[in-house]
This record gives structure tokens, sequence and C-alpha cells, in this order.
């Protein structure tokens, strides 16, 4: 095997032991980021109502009286075999959480990437391809605001604007009696739906889906833009493209055959990257639209300063950027093969 | 209630409605409907929660011994037939024959100590076995000795720790709930999907923060008799889609907690009633005792003196709140506006007499703390009001800090604030529930007042059994804390819920005691 051909592998290796410490610094971070902020679990859930008396006994049943480093420890070593326990504050297990409120975020962050990629590189070529035109210039405000505005702005305005004049669902990932209907069987509930063969509850979840994705997608959409629109236009500089022309190859290939193929590849290295924009979207999205995902159980847990739970969605977060990310770099070595380590 | 130190609940004083549904099993021949919420559930274990949401659906869920109906404030016969006290520190509860869980095991009276017994040994820290301290070992998180006696299937007595003339009341409490001892651990709690109650409703579905679905009891035959076959549950993380949903029709009833603003946009809109109940939720200012400011009671009672309370209930809350002239809201044994008697109708220039008198240079200088995190997003608009009207008065220079709500709690407790804003909702409806947690050496909220006569005065009012003489003390507390003035009174809330059309029962459910009864409701 060449040295180059070997590089990649060494690469992955590399990579995959970096995961170790990152995932080390992220957890540390979120345990004192958590633990500095004012409040615990129990004065945010009866600080009202009890003395202090009665909130230092809860304290202690649930061991937050220990010292610091005692309970990082612990908590460093549940991380290292992958316990994560249970929540403080309604006592659901970690990894439930994360199977029965994971597929909620997966399918929302999947809509989104998918409308993304269908309004935003088109959108992106159609711009870099007539550059400084009048259509150019309106792509091109439309990709700052959709990326400047924020999500749960434009997630309002999509519900008073759009939802209710069409009737759409302004809320939640289906209709109460869907969700009873549906057989959870992979939790992923658009799946479940067409397993069980329930077309009726399938379409519900559907129209469920438009506004959140297309609220999030329009958020990612304005970063395709820019990024295939700039792609294209220095494509469209390079000496292949210029020899495609001197070939008398007709103007129509080398846009589509030279430019656009070429334009699109650096959109692989983004992605991985916008995994971390999309969840952190993700859970603004899913709090103005009621969504069952992740993102508004992790706001939740925040608000009731439940550490455990804090902790252990922070770190599935980590783990899933990290290993995106890793996963992209490995496809798009692949897929370019200038790209080396 | 009766006097001479026997105080009863009986079933008979609850007999279902005029049409004939109540008793003898359900006949949930309705449609469903779906309720939206924006509160959260810690858990549907009696055992582990002290929260309205979770309180909520075990009310529906599990049978207690006593019930509220609807409207009253009286506890009747539930599980029970009946319970009276046969001396100020012992009940005696009678379990109506043939009592049966959903799943068809029997109730009896061995579930009933089991349930306490189980509550007070898991001591859960989201829990409220804080409340069944009358039958608790001051020595461990174990029920007392002999607290709980069951001579037979039907009987159950409680020993209680001192007198307690609430007692009948906490047995209402969702912490009661009587569980299956053969389904639910002793030493832990039972998973939320895993529930099983004697109540009107049964759990089908359970999707945490999501869904709840609820399915009419079959096997229950008592008082709430179900009216809807299926209740749907839904949890809304904000109010905003909550008011969406109710606008759109895609739940029946939205209770809890839509703002003021919100309320007042849905009056009148198509298809939607705004539905109002009387409230029992409590909005006051307390004063920090360890503030030299404050020490002076002048200043304390010219605050008293000056504040305008319906001015505040109009421009901050849009009127949908009642002025509050008392630490214990109208509609509770013994109560008194003790505020209004006192100080009358807003006068600062008694204010600035009551000041003169005691040699108190002015302006005082005063700080008011509030959240803007916990109570609403009104409350900015009250603690801006408040100090407006301090101001204007020419007595005092105010300045106003907020925090969010975990740090605030404890820069109250550390004197951050000359006069903070608390809220309080009742665990049960008792006048005690608004006097003991607030007044006895220092209160929960640790401000610092401690009065002899007035923790005396509580240990009287507890024991007491005899009704006018009880209401009398009552009465005599709040007019010390009108002397006092620990706090200051400012509103009493209201308990309202908005309806779609079609659906029916609603009103009849929204009182003090925030029970939402589930078997009350139906829909066209």
């Amino acid at each position: 095997m060449s040295a180059r051909s070997g590089s990649l592998p060494r690469y992955v290796v590399q990579r995959l032991l970096l995961v170790i410490p990152t995932i080390w610094l992220i957890v540390t971070m979120v345990f004192i980021l958590l633990r500095v902020a004012p409040g615990d679990p129990v004065s945010a859930a009866v600080g009202g109502k009890l003395d202090e008396a009665a909130l230092d006994a809860r304290r202690a049943a649930l061991g937050l009286d220990r010292p610091l480093i005692v309970q990082y420890l612990e908590y460093l070593g549940d991380v290292a075999t992958l316990n994560f326990g249970q929540t403080i504050s309604d006592n659901r297990q970690l990894i439930d959480i994360v199977v029965e409120n994971g597929g909620a975020t997966l399918t929302l962050t999947l809509g989104a990437f998918i409308f993304a990629l269908l309004v935003g590189i088109p959108l992106g070529l159609v711009a870099g391809r007539y550059r400084d035109s009048a259509g150019d210039v309106v792509i091109r405000i439309f990709g700052v605001v959709t990326y400047a505005a924020p999500v749960f702005f434009v997630g309002l305005l999509m519900q008073l604007w759009v939802a209710s004049p069409l009737g759409w669902p302004t809320s939640d990932i289906a209709s109460p009696i869907t969700k009873f209907e549906v057989e959870p069987v992979t939790h992923i509930l658009l799946l479940d739906a067409v397993i069980g063969g329930n077309w009726d509850a399938a379409w519900d979840v559907f129209q469920h889906h438009v506004l959140p994705c297309v609220t999030l997608g329009l958020l990612l959409c304005g970063v395709f833009i820019r990024l295939v629109r700039v792609n294209v236009l220095q494509t469209l500089k390079g000496d292949y493209v210029e020899a495609a022309r001197a070939r008398g190859i007709a103007e129509k290939h080398v846009i589509r055959r030279h430019a656009f193929r070429n334009a699109l590849v650096p959109v692989v290295t983004v992605v991985g990257l916008m995994v971390a924009l999309t969840l952190s979207g993700a859970v603004l999205t899913e709090r103005t639209f009621n969504w069952p995902g992740l993102g508004t159980q992790l706001y939740q847990y925040l608000i009731a300063r439940d550490y455990a739970a804090v902790q252990g969605l922070v770190t599935f977060f980590a783990v899933v950027v990290v290993l995106v990310s890793l996963l992209i770099d490995i496809v798009n070595a692949l897929i370019d093969p200038r790209v080396r380590y | 209630m009766a006097s001479a130190g026997v105080m009863i609940a009986s079933l008979a004083a609850c007999g279902g409605d005029e049409e004939g549904n109540g008793g003898g099993g359900a006949s949930a021949s309705g449609e469903p409907w779906i309720l939206g919420t924006t509160e959260t559930v810690t858990s549907l274990d009696p055992a582990g929660s002290y929260d309205f949401g979770s309180w909520n659906l075990q009310q529906n869920i599990y049978e207690q011994l006593l019930v509220i109906p609807g409207g009253e404030t009286e506890p009747v016969g539930d599980a029970a037939e009946s319970c009276e006290y046969t001396d100020p520190q012992t009940v005696e509860c009678t379990l109506r024959e043939g009592l049966t869980f959903s799943n068809g095991n029997e109730l009896t009276s061995s579930d009933v100590q089991f349930s306490m017994e189980r509550n007070l040994a898991i001591a859960d820290p989201n829990g409220s076995s804080v409340l069944l301290g009358q039958l608790k070992d001051p020595k461990a998180d174990a029920l007392a000795e002999g607290a709980i006696e069951t001579p037979d299937d039907q009987t159950v007595v409680f020993h209680l720790n001192a007198p307690d003339t609430t007692f009948l009341q906490l047995l209402t409490t969702a912490t009661t709930s009587i569980v299956d001892e053969e389904t639910f651990p002793a030493d832990q709690l039972l998973g939320d999907a895993d529930v099983v109650g004697s109540g009107p409703y049964k759990l089908s579905q359970w999707k945490p923060g999501e869904q709840a679905v609820l399915e009419a009891n079959e096997n229950y035959e008592g008082e709430r008799a179900a009216k809807a076959p299926q209740v749907f549950v839904q949890y809304y993380s904000d109010p905003v889609p909550l008011k969406q949903a109710i606008q759109n029709g895609d739940v029946d009833i939205a209770w809890r907690t839509l703002s003021p603003t919100d309320l007042n946009d849905l009056e009148g809109a198509d298809g939607v009633n705004v539905v109002k109940g009387e409230g029992s939720e409590f909005r006051y200012w307390v004063f920090q005792f360890a503030n030299k400011t404050v020490q002076d009671k002048a200043v304390r009672q010219a605050v008293a003196q000056v504040i305008d309370r319906e001015t505040i209930a109009q421009d901050a809350y849009d009127g949908t709140v009642e002025p509050s002239y008392s630490i214990v809201p109208p509609g509770f044994a013994g109560q008194k506006n003790s505020f209004e008697e006192k100080y009358g109708q807003p006068d600062p220039e008694a204010a600035k007499q009551l000041l003169d008198d005691a040699g108190v240079k002015t302006p005082v200088n005063l700080t008011l703390g509030y959240t803007p995190t916990r109570y609403g997003p009104n409350l900015v608009d009250e603690a801006n009001e408040l100090a407006e009207q301090l101001k204007a008065s020419g007595l005092f220079n105010v300045k106003i800090e907020d925090a969010e709500w975990e740090e605030y709690q404890n820069l109250y407790k550390e004197g951050a604030y000359d006069l903070f804003a608390l809220g309080w909702y009742p665990d049960i409806l008792d006048a005690d529930n608004y006097l003991t947690p607030f007044l006895r050496d220092g209160g929960f909220y640790a401000n610092n007042y401690s009065s002899d006569e007035v923790n005396n005065l509580l240990d009287e009012e507890l024991a007491e059994t005899d009704e006018a003489a009880r209401e009398e003390i009552i009465g005599e507390l709040q007019d010390i804390v009108a002397e006092d003035v620990p706090l200051v009174p400012s509103w009493n809330g209201q308990n309202v819920a908005v309806a779609r059309d079609g659906v029916q029962g609603v009103e009849e459910t929204l009182d003090p005691t925030y029970i939402f009864r589930f078997w009350e409701i139906s829909k066209e």
C-alpha cells in the first residue's frame, strides 16, 4: 500500500482517538457551567415552596451536597462506562430520551437538510451563473436574510402567515389521534406510520413536518446559497473550464458538467460543519413548534437544572457532531482525489 | 363539619348530578376531548411528584380517601365512605365496599397503609412526602410506629403526631393517592407508563412531555363517573403554541397557563370561550427583616398604606386578577380583609403621618426585587407599577432589581431586596396553608420575621376543633399580619381555562382546588 493510499486510515484512527479528549473537554465544560450557574434541580422544582432545611435534605438525597470533585469523578466514570443513568427531574432513562425523542429531531433535521439542498443549491448555482444580474441580487438578499433571521422569528411568521391561511398544522409532530394510533417500532413516527400501513397517519405526520422543516431549512439554505454561488464563480474562472470552452464544447455543457459539478464538492465538507448549526437551530425550531425532539427536551431539562439530563444530552449531541464530522471528512476524501491528510 | 371534636367527611354529601351521572359505574358515552397545557409532569407515581402537572393526572387516575367536588371546599368521600376525627389526633376512615383497581386487584385498607408508608419511605426528592409529616417518624424517613392501623379490610385509622384539623383536607391531595401494593414497589418509584389506579380514568398511553391518553376505567364504581370515554392531554413547551392550538381547534380546552394578554385576545374570538372560576393563587410582596431599612414597622405599614392594588390588577394584569387584602384569600373559613380594615383606601398622606409619627426620615430608600422567570411575564409590570406608586407618594426612593429565578431565591434570602415578590398556590384548601408556611419563624422564604405570639396562635388554630373558635384565631392572625406587615398582599388569581364551543363542564371544575376534573368534562 502506498503512503498516499495509507494516509486515510491513519487519519481516521487519529481522528477517532481525538474524539476522546474532545468529548472529555465538552462534558467537563458542561459539568462546570451547570454548577457555576445559580440554582440546582431542587431549588428549580420546589424552591418557592419549602424552607432551606427541607431543600437541603432533598439536595442531600440527590447527592448534591457532596464535594464537586466527587460528583465530577463519578460522572466521568459513568460517561466512560456509557452509563448515563436517569434524569433527576422526571426519572427517565437517558437512553430512553434519546430513543423516544431522537426520531423527531432526526426527521426534522433531515427534512431541513433536504429542503435546504433542494432550494439552496439551485439558487446558488443560478446566482453564480448569472452573477450581478437582478436574479443574483434577489437570491443573495434572500440568502442573507434567511441566514440572519432568527429561527424562532421565522417560525412565528410561518405560523401566522403560512399555516393559518392554509390550515396547516402549527405545532407538534402529529395530531393526538395519530400519535395514539401509530405503534412505535423505530420511534421515527413517519417511518412507523408507513411500516404500519397507516397512510392517513403518515400524511398527517408529513403535514406536521412541513413548516418546521422549512423554517430550519431556510437557515441552512442561506449557507448553501452563498457557498455554492462563490464556488460557481471560482470554477467558472478555472483553467479546465476555459480549456473546455476552447475545445468548443457548448456553454451549457461546460456549465453543467464542469463548473456546477466541481462547485458542489465543497458542499459535502460544509454539510459536516453544518451539523452543529443544524442541531442548535433545531433546539429553537423545536421550541417554536412544540416539536417533541431532543431540543425541546434539552430546553426543559435546562430550565429544571437537571444536571444528569443536560450532561447526557449535550454529550450525545457532541458525539453526533464529532462522528458526523469525521464521516464527512472520510466521504470527502473518497470523492475528491485531491484531498489528502 | 361538626364541632365538639368530630369533623366528618362522608359519601352522603356527594351524590352525582341530577341527570344521574355519577355513581354506579362509568357510562362514558360522549366524545373524546383534548386538553392542552404548559404544565410539566414529574412523575405519575404519587410518591414522586409535588407539582401541578403530575397531581392533575393523578387526581384522575387514582382515588384518594376523600375528594373535593367541583365548586365546593369541604371534602367528601371518594374511596372512603366516610372519614371522621375520633379525637383531635385520630382520624378513622371506612372504605367503600367492592373497590378495585383498574387491573382488577382488590383495593383494601392495606393498600391505603402501603401507599402512605412507601411515600414516606421513598422520600423522593421530587416528591411531596413532606406533606405527610403528621404520620412520619421524626427520626427517619418512615411511617411512625403505629401511625396507621388497619383493623379490617375496610377500616383505616390514622394516629397523628399532633392535633391537626387540616388532615381531612390532606386526604384529598394527590400525595395520598391509593396505589396497588401488588403493583407498586415499596422502596422505589414505579415507571410512569406502568402506573395503576382505581380512579375514573386509567392511563392508556404515556409519551413524556408530549401526550397522555386516558381511558374511562370500567372498574370504577364511585361518584366520579367519567363522561368521556377517552381524554387526550397535550403538553406544550410554551404558551404561544398553546394559544394557537386552542384557536385552531387542535385542542378542545387550554388550561394553564395562558398570559393575561393571550386571554384578553381570546375573549370574544370565534369558537372559543374564556371560562373563569375562583382561584387560590396568591401574589404578595415580602419584607426582608434582616435589612435595616424595613425593620421599622412604620416603614412597612407606610408601604401597605400606599399600595393601590386595584390599579395593579387593572394596569399590570388587564383586570384578570382580584386585589388581595389579606394573607388568606377569600373563600376560606376565617378569612377577613384585615389590610382593608386597617389601611382603607390607598392614602399617601396617612402613610406620611405613619412615618412622621415614628420619626422616620423621608424619602426612605427601598430596593424592590422580582424575578421575570417564574411568575409569568406580567410581574415586571406589577413591580414597575408598585415602584411608581411608592415614588409618587414622595415617601420612598425606589430601586428595582430583578434576577433569574434560581439566583433570585438566594438573593432574597441574603437580603438583596428590602421587598420582594413571590407567589403561592396552596397544597390544601385550608387557611392554615397560607399561614404556617409564611409566618412560622421567618416562613419558607426566610424573611426573618418571628413572633412567639404568632407561633402560639398557629399551634392553637391547628389544634382547635371548634370551627368558630378556629376561625377567630385565623382572623386574629390576619390582623397581626396587617399590623406587623411581614408581607403585603397584592392579588388573588383566578382559575381560567379556554374551551372550544361544544365542551361542557369546564366551569364546574374551575375552583380554588385547581383540580381539573376530567370526569366532569364532556364534548358534544
